[in-house]
């Protein structure tokens, strides 16, 4: 009975081709723990060295939005040693393999985000990689907690355009979801 | 100046700086919760020793098997700190390992090669496994 009840979860996952799944709070312990995961399911997938790579990048970028900027924290005073929540997954889709992450976002920041996105979607790849190439030599925008090169670098690893949406939260005004997908 | 070291962790690589020695190694994986507040101090080390080299032959090896963007951006710095260093009339070498079909870090390096002339750059491809 307790199996049959946790098999739904895993039948659903395994419908849609779902090789790792994790909604709750990110911290660099569960980071670390989840490369540690993700590097083997890969290994096991047989995914090409260059292809892991890129996965296992995108997924490192994802996770450092989440611990930066997702707006649900249980660390609201403290600098470092963050525990952000968000949901990330990993999947196939036909041949390739898809990354998508949500975490929840002040309101007020949504265009800021969208205004960095929307100008990547139609950017070759060189573009994307000499916009990189820019931003690297720039200094660190204000607001920025990385290096201003996070949906960059997911761009420069993805093999289509970034797709990003956000939801409004009805209960909570101030509150939007962000939820972006790279292709690999 | 006294040798400076840190142990690697999962997220953040070891820092081995030799600088009786004039040999300064990274190696292992980055993406340290802030980038900043890790290589910060590191580069601060650098830049101290830099001070007082005069035609010194100094060796840098990097060995980052990952780096993260914001990883990438001061280890960007820390090149910078370098070739200016080099650009003063000291001889340094850059051995930049990375596996043979990572093209990123192989493109990084390229960047580093294009952007810091003085730095007397080596690559390195190691074969994967």
């Amino acid at each position: 009975m307790l199996y049959e009840e946790f098999n739904e979860f895993w039948q659903v996952a395994r419908k849609r081709h779902i090789i790792f799944f994790y909604v709750g709070y990110f911290s660099q312990h569960v980071v670390a723990a989840i490369s540690e995961t993700i590097k083997a399911r890969l290994d096991t997938a047989g995914a090409a060295g260059p292809t892991r790579r890129r996965i296992f990048s995108s997924f490192v970028e994802m996770s450092q939005n989440i611990m930066h900027y997702s707006s649900d924290t249980l660390t609201p005073d403290e600098r470092d040693n963050q525990m952000r929540r968000g949901s990330f997954c990993i999947g196939m889709s036909g041949d390739s393999f898809f990354l998508l992450c949500a975490n929840p976002v002040s309101t007020e920041n949504v265009e800021k985000i969208r205004a960095r996105l929307e100008p990547l979607h139609t950017m070759t790849i060189d573009e994307i990689k000499s916009a990189y190439k820019k931003a690297l030599r720039e200094e660190t925008p204000e607001d920025s907690k990385g290096a201003g090169l996070g949906f960059l670098t997911m761009a420069r690893d993805a093999s289509e355009p970034l797709e990003f949406e956000f939801v409004k939260e009805a209960h909570d005004p101030e509150t939007t979801v962000f939820c972006i997908k790279a292709i690999i | 100046m006294e040798p400076y070291f840190i142990n690697a962790s999962p997220t953040s690589p070891e820092i081995d700086f030799r600088f009786d020695h004039d040999t300064l190694s990274i190696k292992g994986e980055s993406y340290p919760e802030n980038a900043a507040a890790f290589y910060g101090p590191v580069i601060e080390k650098v830049r101290a020793y830099l001070a007082g080299c005069d035609r010194i032959d100094i060796t840098v090896n990097v060995s980052l098997a990952y780096f993260n963007s914001s990883s990438t951006k001061m280890l960007f710095t820390l090149f910078e700190a370098l070739n200016d260093a080099a650009l003063a009339g000291n001889a340094v070498r850059l051995n930049w390992y990375h596996d043979e079909d990572d093209d990123t870090i192989l493109e990084f390096g390229q960047e580093l090669h294009d952007d810091f002339g003085a730095l007397d750059f080596h690559d390195h491809p190691v074969v994967s496994n």
